[in-house]
């Protein structure tokens, strides 16, 4: 255990936990959306942070599957939720 | 080894602030779009320093070419989610925000 | 020194899942009570790491952030297109039943 990496993850941990104000007061459902990536990129970093700290390099997995499905959400709100129901306003494909 | 610990720990402190700032740009900046510029790009450095700084620290190459990968794969995650939600954004006619 | 660190990492991952909890449950947007989920179970997959389960830590951020996700953000959409109005009901309703009934078919011959 190497306590200067825990403590690195511990001074991460309040920019989640601030970036949660912006949940709570977004104006538009993207911003919403983006704090969920920037947790997404906090905790990828945490985990690495936390997987050197307390020495086990199984961690290095969870931080690869949260790298890998961190887009998924993003986009299936830019294609399912976000865009307005149905009204084509322009005709060159979005998806 | 020590050399390569200390700079791998000089990296690792280099990069966090850039993940604070880039918490700060998205609580405190005006517009989608400049709080999407802070939060990708100034996140995506952050997280390659933190990578580069522990690779320095980890001696052994199977562990960097993970971590390289995990920063690869955050790279494209980032970039192509921001691409998607900045031009749905011009198609719902949000207006970027101009100093008046 | 290594342990006191420890300690405050999880009494403030605690502290943060708890007023997550807490604002998802009291919240009345449905939107945002979905963004919040999503961030709930980042940080509970953290959490789950913390404890010693790195397995239940990745099941966690497989199911939280690639399944449950955009499945609620999809059934989100379909709940709006019928609060909207029955005409789109029925030809969502009906577009369905023929999907769902083509594989019948095709099983049946």
């Amino acid at each position: 255990m190497s306590w200067m990496h825990i403590f690195f993850a511990l001074v991460l941990l309040p920019a989640i936990g601030v970036g949660m104000i912006r949940i709570l007061r977004g104006p538009t459902a993207a911003d919403r959306m983006m704090t969920a990536q920037l947790f997404g990129t906090c905790g990828v970093a945490i985990l690495l942070l936390l997987s050197a700290g307390m020495g086990n390099p199984v961690l290095l997995d969870i931080a690869l599957v949260f790298s890998l499905l961190a887009a998924l959400a993003t986009m299936t709100f830019i294609r399912r939720t976000w865009r307005g129901s149905g009204k084509k306003k322009h005709e060159y494909p979005l998806q | 080894m020590n050399i390569l610990y200390n700079s791998g720990t000089v990296l690792i402190i280099l990069g966090l602030p850039f993940f604070l700032s880039g918490t700060v740009g998205l609580i405190r900046f005006p517009d989608i779009y400049t709080r999407l510029h802070a939060l990708t790009k100034a996140d995506n450095v952050g997280l390659g320093c933190i990578v580069c700084g522990l690779a320095l620290q980890s001696g052994s190459w199977a562990v960097t070419a993970k971590l390289l990968l995990i920063w690869l794969l955050v790279l494209i995650a980032s970039s192509a989610s921001c691409h998607l939600i900045a031009r749905s954004a011009m198609h719902k006619n949000i207006q970027p925000w101009t100093r008046s | 020194m290594s342990y006191s660190i420890l300690t405050c990492f999880d009494i403030l991952l605690i502290l943060t899942l708890l007023w997550l909890g807490w604002r998802l449950l009291s919240t009345e947007d449905i939107f945002k009570a979905v963004v919040l989920f999503i961030s709930f179970g980042l940080l509970m997959a953290l959490a789950w790491v913390r404890m010693r389960a790195p397995d239940v830590a990745l099941a966690e951020a497989a199911l939280g952030a690639g399944l449950t996700g955009p499945l609620f953000l999809a059934a989100l959409r379909r709940m709006k297109r019928i609060h909207k109005g029955e005409r789109r009901l029925d030809s969502d309703e009906n577009r369905g039943e023929d999907h769902e009934a083509d594989p019948e078919q095709t099983q049946a011959a």
